[in-house]
């Protein structure tokens, strides 16, 4: 009866039937059977998801009833595409369009209104062949950078624009893009109930932004002190230390923006560069920097951290440390979600992870919930945390899936937290393998390396040193830029990368912000630039031993569970040399490497650039979907978008364009669990 | 022969089932399940369903006493029997499931019990055919095909 495909497919096929209605369960037993499927019911929908914890694998498809008195159907659905990554049909004698697109929205492959028919069971084998060949197919894409590129800006823009129009439903791409949509609001928020333990989180949005560029104006950037600023701004619900935090990475940006323009002298950028600084809340950086207020050095570095920054710094600290605690708290569920091959090792990573990210704030200093996010963008002002900046992405990387795992609203708010975060972080870093598979990514790795050897300096250097010591870190990151310029230049072959090549280290930062200014289209040379900060940026957060141990672990465990050749092949040509040598440098690294040589690669990608690793991961994980590698061209595009769009936007918009960037990557990111539930759910 | 004779039975009364609107494709369905690793299916689903549907009304006539004006509540159990009663074809008494859920979707209170004494009635006249259906299947012996391929 069931249509052979090949070597009888569908026969056998296990089928997993999850109905309150004994009636209905009885039927369709009996129906599955006749269609020569293995079909087991269950009439409680908790004893259902147990089993199938219990049983991974052992189910090819689910049907589940949408009303169920124990645990609503949607819920399942969900929680089955969080953790097994199963294609689930929903089924309900409601067949209302609002049902049916909930269904849909949550995740589910199919629909069926009962009562079911014959002809419809007869089909749902195709939901399970589907859901493999879009993994398959997913994963192949992911080999072509043009084809993600291309893809993948489209996206992140849909996402965008149609974060607005999203109503509220549950899933977690909804949430996601609410907390999109909240960011670019980017009020003064209190985020979700899960953050409200934490400290407020400050979203630094255009409005604000202006605001506290018009205080410091108003005061001259040399005596604005947080206390003033915040008592001129008036802003209820913003601290002294939301004021501090971001004077700091304003006064780095500004030191960067000087540099540049000495540094850069107008090759390539700085005509961009300077209008964006004039644009900027009327703080006039080329003047700034002439008048020798703001030091030369400085101004490189300010356009990366004002971007990074001001999104990231004020707001993730809060949310950071809640969605840790909510990943700890789900680190107790198993999220198997996108990762089918990740499974529970993801969740150990996340949950180490997580820990980590406590432990380290407190070593951040000023935004403790930070802490591993910070020093990354600390690093990247500073090129002082190569691996920092590979672990944060690591860590944004399993973020992402735990937030994705994460059902829950409150998750959501996590979620964004962690978006943010993962965005500075992650984005580049992911970037940064696409590019080096695409092109000549191998060069940018090598800059990595470069910073790599600089790292032990950088390590030394304290996180919280970061925005302060900002002439330190930004010696280290010249030589690693000059490494790093030549390989972008190789990579890219642009003329600014070249020309940054030939500058100074400081102009690495300016090649970075530069590109941004430049289209899209620049895309890749972009990309590579701001990956080249970032892998500087990684050195300095090295210290931060505790996540990138940790996140490597993690990672060689995704790796063990779906370490394709390929990905290796990937990861060590591109990223294992620099990697490698990095690594080593960084104790913390080496010792979980110890184990295989799959996940020697992956560590070194990570540790290294984690979004190389990460993207490993996911195409090592193709059984599991090509998700993984989406999100990886999602980070990355949402980096470029960055990398882009900020720069311009910094001078226009300001921060917003921050925000926007992280939003996009963020919705990058998100994109990816979409993704998944979407093939899944297809 | 009087088993052709009972199968014949069967399958008039089946078709006057069908014909009054009782029951409708899906109860064709059901009966089409049962083989020789089955050869009862249909009848015991059939009783599982008025056993479970027994429990899903007097769900409902709770739901209806304790909390008065509930409507989400009396329409979430009148979902269940609803549903129920798709998976074996009970058309008739769907169709006053829904009439219910309708009255719920008014908040029509005095529509929701009226619905509510329609669906127990059909529910009540269902079982009385149904029965006498399958026990003229059961008198008919075996030659349970005849009355499958009558059905279609």
């Amino acid at each position: 009866m069931a249509p052979p495909e090949e070597d009888q497919f569908p026969v056998g096929m296990k089928v997993l039937v999850v109905d309150d209605d004994p009636t209905c369960l009885a039927v369709l037993n009996r129906m599955l059977v006749q269609c020569r499927y293995d079909a087991t019911t269950c009439s409680r929908a908790t004893v259902a998801l147990s089993m199938l914890r219990e049983n991974r694998g052992g189910f090819d498809v689910i049907i589940s009833d949408v009303h169920m008195p124990d645990m609503d159907g949607f819920r399942l659905l969900e929680l089955v595409g969080l953790e097994l990554d199963l294609p689930v049909i929903m089924m309900s004698a409601d067949s209302s369009t609002n049902a049916v697109m909930k269904g849909i929205k949550h995740g589910a492959c199919d629909y069926l209104i009962k009562p079911v028919r014959m002809e419809e069971l007869k089909n749902i084998w195709q939901h399970v062949v589907r859901k493999k060949f879009s993994g398959n197919k997913e994963h192949e894409h992911s080999g072509s950078l043009d084809d993600t590129d291309r893809t993948r800006p489209t996206n992140n823009d849909n996402e965008y624009a149609s974060s607005a129009n999203d109503g509220a439903d549950d899933s977690w791409k909804s949430q996601k893009k609410k907390r999109d949509k909240e960011d670019d609001d980017s009020e003064l928020e209190s985020g979700d109930p899960s953050n409200s333990s934490k400290k407020p989180r400050v979203v630094w949005s255009v409005e604000l932004h202006q605001q506290f560029v018009n205080a410091v104006n108003h005061l001259g950037i040399d005596k604005a002190v947080p206390k003033k600023i915040l008592e001129l701004m008036n802003v209820p619900g913003l601290t002294r230390e939301n004021v501090a935090s971001h004077l700091q990475k304003f006064r780095l940006y500004l030191k960067r923006i000087a540099q540049h323009h000495a540094g850069m002298a107008n090759p390539y950028g700085v005509p961009a560069s300077s209008a964006q600084m004039a644009s900027l809340g009327g703080l006039d950086f080329q003047t700034l920097a002439a008048s020798g207020q703001i030091p030369p050095q400085a101004l490189a570095a300010l356009q990366d951290e004002l971007l990074g920054r001001p999104a990231n710094s004020l707001v993730l600290p809060a949310r950071d440390q809640s969605s840790l605690r909510l990943a700890a708290i789900k680190g107790n569920k198993p999220h198997g979600e996108r990762e089918i091959a990740f499974g529970q090792p993801l969740y150990k990573c996340q949950n180490n992870s997580y820990g980590a990210f406590p432990q380290s704030s407190p070593a951040a200093g000023r935004m403790p919930s930070f802490s591993g996010w910070p020093n990354n963008k600390l690093g990247m002002t500073d090129p002082t945390s190569t691996l920092g900046n590979v672990n944060n992405s690591q860590n944004s990387n399993i973020v992402l899936h735990e937030l994705q795992q994460q059902p829950d609203t409150m998750l959501s708010g996590t979620l964004h937290t962690l978006d943010v975060k993962p965005s500075g972080i992650v984005m580049p870093s992911q970037s940064l393998n696409t590019f080096a598979a695409s092109e000549g990514l191998s060069h940018n790795q090598n800059p990595l390396i470069m910073p790599s050897q600089s790292s032990g300096f950088l390590t030394s250097i304290p996180p919280s040193m970061k925005a302060d010591s900002v002439l330190p870190t930004s010696q280290s990151p010249n030589s690693l830029l000059g490494g790093i310029d030549l390989i972008n230049q190789a990579s890219t072959s642009q003329p600014f990368i070249s020309s940054h090549g030939g500058n100074l280290p400081g102009l690495m930062n300016r090649n970075s912000n530069v590109i941004p200014s430049q289209g899209m289209s620049n895309f890749q040379t972009g990309n590579n630039l701001y990956l080249v900060n970032q892998n500087s940026m990684g050195l300095g957060s090295k210290p931060q031993g505790v996540l990138k141990t940790e996140s490597t672990d993690s990672l060689s465990q995704s790796y063990g569970y779906g370490s394709n050749p390929m990905d290796s092949g990937l990861l060590s040509s591109q990223s294992k040399n620099a990697q490698f040598g990095f690594l080593h440098s960084p104790n913390d690294v080496t010792g979980g490497w110890s184990s295989l040589q799959n996940m020697d690669n992956y560590r070194n990608t990570v540790g290294p650039s984690h979004p190389v690793s990460s993207s490993s991961s996911f195409q090592s994980s193709n059984a599991a979907l090509g998700k993984l590698p989406d999100q990886g061209r999602g980070k990355n595009l949402g980096f470029v978008g960055k990398g882009t769009c900020i720069p311009n936007r910094f001078a226009v918009d300001e921060i917003e364009s921050p925000t926007n960037s992280l939003s996009h990557s963020i919705g990058s990111s998100g994109d990816i669990p979409d993704m998944y539930g979407f093939s899944g759910q297809m | 022969m009087e088993y052709a004779n009972l199968r014949r039975q069967a399958a008039s009364l089946k078709r006057s089932l069908f014909d009054q609107g009782y029951l409708d494709e899906q109860f064709c369905q059901v009966e089409d399940l049962q083989d020789e690793a089955s050869p009862n299916f249909a009848e015991e689903v059939v009783s599982l369903f008025f056993k479970d549907s027994a429990r899903l009304v007097a769900n409902i006539e709770q739901a209806m006493e304790k909390y008065p004006g509930d409507f989400n509540r009396w329409d979430a159990h009148m979902q269940q029997l609803k549903g129920s009663c798709f998976s074996i074809g009970a058309s008739k008494m769907s169709n006053e499931c829904t009439s219910f859920r309708n009255s719920c979707a008014e908040e029509n209170a005095e529509g929701c019990r009226r619905s509510f004494q329609k669906v127990k009635r059909e529910h009540a006249i269902l079982r009385q055919k149904l029965e006498s259906y399958f026990q003229l299947l059961r008198q008919a012996g075996p030659a349970r095909t005849a009355t499958r391929s009558g059905g279609k």
